[in-house]
């Protein structure tokens, strides 16, 4: 027995095979919004907000932060003082597309967790900022939104329950650094999106300057099925201290690639037979499994790891957002961390001196160990400028350019070495 | 009151104080690039670095838990701080570079950063010799590099405006110019665009960088990236002595130095002063400088028999000044400027006094529309305010020229100024006109009949009170021919070292320019008429003025020290 418990006869909940499920009919015959017309009804603020403490909800943006905490740092409304919800759905983490699914198969969850939320802390607007990309998505969401809108589910005196909230929808311009909490706020107010120095956080200062509490979307999908199943339900699915359904995005050289909603805490191995095995009967050599900033793991490092904190922490990585890429028995780690750092230094947002600087130069050292004219010093070098950069910078960027960096080459340093020139004295 | 310690130095402060504002008002450098104390802190540029830590309090008491013995326990922040941004509280402990290791080598990891993409081209750079990286790379940064690679290449010699370029490749983004434009002046003209190492500033398509504060980001800017159209490659920064003194071309009296080689004025920049201009000058009292060197008259002369005017000497020339002051007699009127210093316009007036002339008013050149209520003034002279003070009003062209139509003026006495426009050539036909001017371009000289070049406020010393009523110095920053002891004293005591820079040949006589301060010119004439004018250097007659001149009490040289001081308040309300 797992920590996911009875895992293969799981019930889908965040992606649930309805067809059509994106139309608000559809949606609502299914239940949808029911949750929040008993919230709306029957259930205060601070009981919103205790229910999700209890569930244990943990954000899926990649932090992994206590949401229920989270919006109880929220100040009380005061008269004058306006405060937001931000639904963070910028998703452009290579390895990640959870989010990009829910947003197409079912946007009203989306909407609902949206307004949960905007009652649990007592707030009128709540902005949803997509990444520019999903275009298609974008549509399919406007069209949605106008629909809970003509439905009274949206917007002024919602079910005639007295409580208003408006959603508003806000298109990204493609760059991931829109992301970063702080960085889409300044993107939100028309700035450019350079991240700001925190404190003061987004609960003291956010959207204008005013306090603001941001949440991933998967986070606020959640929100919902708390409150029609219990926060007890929540807390016994999957892992006891990184509970609830998760959607794992699982791509790499596997069968079938794709996002699989199983309860957290899923064995790795497990996830893996679920997605198909390695492709051509490969060996696996390395697992990314939360999103391209987390450390990646050697084959041999995830016997018995599960999908949570825990367990992936005591691995040698971290949850982050459930994004699994696999890697085969070929692939060149060289080339991938080649790959990865092109990412990180392409999307510096170049406002802090390590990170733009350092993401560049990195780039630099890596595409000459992958063309074959790299120095044994070279390496060193890298573990340096990952010491230069982490914990030095505005916001996580530079720290997440670094980790896979830093850990590529401490596990795989033997593939590493074997391309670059030998040291003088080895001649 | 709440304590510090800094590298164990233990400091009282007071309020909020941010790190790094508050050691630099403590003598403790740190070093940085982005924080500026006008602007938002961005704390972007990460040079700042220091290890911070606080006291550990109990939870439930709140009290300080002390170890052993009785010492409170420090926990220390797990990363660096960024001490532009932080706020210190009680019982902080830091460490700077000079305790801490850890910190040294981070701002030499900042340090290396930063200069991995810069061009490096310092010698051919004019930031070169007063540039924070340079200065900064030198005692925080490593000693060498270890990058290897090409350098970012990013547009170079681009006009951001008609008197700002920009060389993108050695702008190390710490966004000052931007806040500027966006906090301070409001013109919103630059952003950064690009991303990452390939960011730069620039304005937006279609917008030119041309507000009238534009060159304040040349003074911001911790590197050459942004340099003066009009300055670049004209100097080294070692090559020029530099002197404190004020704008001339608005009544704000902003503060400004004066850059000084071989007596020619180079260029001005602003001189900070958080009771007037801050740290800004606007662009129009920076180029201005040209007026200090061109169209400089070569001497005194005096109108001849055949209606030419004729190189004379001193003596000569103030002799025909005196007779013709002597001649009119009650006829004579005195006309003071705006331009002129405190001290020579309350000469005029003693002048004026003993020939039992009249003081007629003073010339004022407003220019409607011009101001901007901030550094700008409707106003284009920096003394309007002082000379109303000595009682003085603006000239009131018609009432003059009525008087000169009625034949009760017989002579004009002009200090400083150009009345050519206030009246006509015709206007002056029958009058004899002794003019004191700064350019051989003045118009009063066609009608003149004695010509007395005098010294610009580059050249003398005053006082000039600016429109709120703040008195401030003017010292000489460069040697005029007519040189006397005063202003050779003073010359030298502007400059920290007596002599400026090697390079700066301010001995050599090329550049002298023939002229006199006023403040010797009056008396002279009043000498020479058998009048007595005080004299004696404008220390000694800034001291009469404080005590004969309510609106000047307490006034004095020492008092004014290099920020100026308010005239006393009771005489601003008097005179509203
Ligand atoms: C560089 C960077 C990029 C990020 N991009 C995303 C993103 O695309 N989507 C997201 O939900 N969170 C992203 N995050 C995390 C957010 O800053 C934030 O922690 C998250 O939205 C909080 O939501 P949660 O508490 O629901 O997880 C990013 C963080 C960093 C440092
Ligand atoms: S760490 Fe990188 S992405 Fe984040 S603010 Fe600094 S430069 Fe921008
Ligand atoms: S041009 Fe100068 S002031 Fe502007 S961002 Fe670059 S370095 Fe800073
Ligand atoms: S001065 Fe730039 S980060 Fe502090």
């Amino acid at each position: 027995m797992t920590k996911a418990g009875d895992w293969p006869s799981y019930q889908r909940v965040l992606l649930p095979p309805v067809r059509d499920l994106h139309r608000l009919d559809v949606y609502r015959a299914e239940g949808g919004y029911e949750a929040l017309g008993h919230v709306l009804t029957g259930t205060s603020p601070a009981e919103v907000i205790d229910k999700l403490k209890r569930s244990g909800l943990r954000g899926r943006g990649g932090a992994g932060f206590p949401t229920g905490l989270k919006w109880s740092f929220m100040p009380p409304p005061k008269p004058g003082v306006p405060r937001y919800l931000c639904c963070n759905a910028d998703e452009s983490e290579p390895g990640t597309f959870k989010d990009r699914q829910l947003m197409e198969y079912n946007p009203h969850l989306i909407f609902e967790g949206i307004l949960i939320a905007c009652y649990a802390m007592q707030l009128t607007a709540g902005y949803l900022y997509v990444r520019g990309e999903f275009a298609d998505w974008i549509e399919l969401m406007e069209h949605e939104l106008a629909r809970a809108y003509e439905a009274n589910l949206v917007g002024d005196n919602i079910l005639g329950t007295g409580f208003s909230a408006d959603i508003f929808m806000h298109k990204g311009a493609g760059a991931y650094i829109c992301g970063e909490e702080t960085s889409l706020m300044e993107s939100l107010e028309g700035k450019r999106a350079y991240p700001r120095i925190k404190p003061p956080f987004p609960a003291q200062q956010g959207i204008w300057g005013y306090p603001t509490t941001i949440n991933n979307v998967e986070t606020l999908a959640c929100a919902p099925l708390i409150m029609t199943r219990g926060a007890e339900w929540f807390a016994q699915t999957g892992a006891r201290t990184h509970p609830g359904p998760v959607l794992y995005g699982i791509s790499g050289h596997i069968n079938r690639p794709g996002v699989y909603e199983y309860p957290t805490g899923m064995l790795i191995t497990d996830l893996l037979e679920i997605a198909g095995g390695m492709r051509g009967g490969k060996r696996l050599k390395a697992l990314v499994p939360g999103g391209a900033s987390v450390p990646v793991l050697r084959a041999d490092m995830i016997e018995g790891v599960t999908m949570d904190a825990d367990s992936l922490r005591e691995a040698g990585s971290m949850m982050g957002t459930a994004g699994m890429l696999f890697l085969d028995e070929d692939t060149d780690m060289v080339a991938f961390l080649r790959r990865v750092a092109r990412f990180y230094h392409h999307e510096s947002c170049g406002q802090c001196t390590p990170c733009r600087e350092g993401t560049g130069w990195m780039e630099n050292l890596i595409t000459r160990i992958d063309d074959g004219q790299g120095n044994l010093r070279d390496l060193d070098l890298l573990l340096d400028l990952c010491d230069q950069m982490e914990g030095r910078t505005v916001c996580a960027l530079a720290d997440a350019a670094a980790w896979p960096v830093r850990n590529t080459i401490r596990r795989f340093r033997e593939d590493f070495e074997k391309r670059c020139k030998p040291a003088v004295w080895a001649a | 009151m709440p304590q510090v310690t800094i590298d164990g130095r233990v400091l009282e402060f007071e309020g909020q104080p941010r790190l790094l504002q508050f050691c630099l008002d403590h003598g403790i450098e740190l070093p940085h690039f982005c924080y500026h104390p006008a602007m938002s802190v961005p704390a972007n540029c990460r040079q700042c670095l220091v290890d911070i830590g606080a006291p550990m309090r109990d939870r439930a008491t709140g009290e300080v838990r002390t170890d052993g013995e009785g010492n409170p326990v420090i926990r220390y922040f797990p990363k660096l701080q960024t001490s532009c941004s932080h706020v210190i509280a009680d019982g902080q402990v830091i460490h700077t570079a000079r305790t801490s290791e850890k910190v040294e080598r981070a701002q030499q990891d900042t340090m290396e950063f930063l200069l991995i993409n810069h061009p490096l081209d310092c010698p051919i750079c004019d930031q070169a010799g007063h540039c924070p990286l340079q200065i900064q790379a030198y005692k925080y940064g490593p000693e060498g590099s270890r990058f290897e690679f090409r350098k970012v290449h990013k547009p170079k010699r681009v006009r951001l405006g008609p008197r700002v370029v920009l060389d993108a490749e050695r702008c190390i983004n710490c966004t000052r110019c931007v806040r500027f434009t966006d906090e301070i002046s409001r013109s919103h003209q630059l952003t950064i665009i690009e991303r990452g190492v390939k960011n730069y500033p620039i304005t937006p398509p279609g917008v030119e960088f041309d507000e009238p504060y534009s060159m304040n980001v040349i003074d911001v800017c911790p590197v050459g990236a942004l340099t003066s159209v009009d300055f670049r490659f004209q100097a080294r920064i070692w090559e020029m002595t530099r002197t404190p003194s004020i704008a001339t071309t608005h009544a704000k009296g902003s503060n400004c130095f004066l850059w000084v080689r071989d007596n020619l004025v180079l260029r001005i920049t602003p001189r900070p002063n958080p009771e007037v201009n801050e740290y800004w000058l606007a662009d129009e009292d920076r180029l201005c400088y040209r007026q200090f060197n061109e169209d400089r008259p070569a001497g005194p002369q005096v109108r001849n028999a055949a209606g030419t005017l004729e190189a004379v000497s001193w003596e000569q020339a103030i002799s025909t000044a005196a007779s013709v002051l002597e001649k009119a007699g009650a006829g004579a009127a005195f006309v003071g400027s705006a331009r002129a210093t405190v001290e020579d316009n309350w000469l005029l007036i003693q002048l004026a006094e003993q020939t039992g002339g009249q003081v007629v008013g003073f010339m004022e050149h407003i220019e409607a529309g011009h101001g901007d209520g901030w550094l700008r003034t409707d106003e284009r002279a920096p003394n309007s305010e002082g000379c109303r003070r000595l009682g003085m009003t603006p000239v009131d062209g018609t009432m003059l020229r009525a008087r000169l139509e009625d034949g009760t003026i017989t002579a004009l006495y002009v200090l400083e100024d150009d009345v050519i426009g206030l009246l006509s050539a015709a206007d002056l036909q029958e009058v004899s006109v002794i003019v004191h001017h700064y350019h051989t371009t003045n118009r009063t000289l066609e009608v003149a009949a004695a010509a007395l070049p005098a010294a610009m406020s580059a050249e003398t010393i005053g006082t000039y009170v600016n429109l709120d009523g703040y008195a401030q110095r003017v010292r000489p920053a460069k040697v005029i021919q007519g040189a006397s002891r005063t202003l050779m004293m003073q010359m030298g005591l502007s400059r920290a070292d007596r002599h400026g820079t090697p390079f700066d040949r301010w001995y050599n006589e090329t550049h002298y320019i023939n002229c006199k301060p006023s403040w010797e010119l009056l008396p002279a004439v009043a000498e020479a008429l058998g009048a007595k004018v005080p004299a004696g250097g404008p220390r000694r007659i800034m001291e009469q003025i404080s005590q004969r001149c309510d609106a000047f009490r307490g006034v004095s040289y020492k008092a004014m020290g290099l920020e100026g001081m308010p005239l006393p308040a009771s005489i601003q309300l008097e005179a509203a």
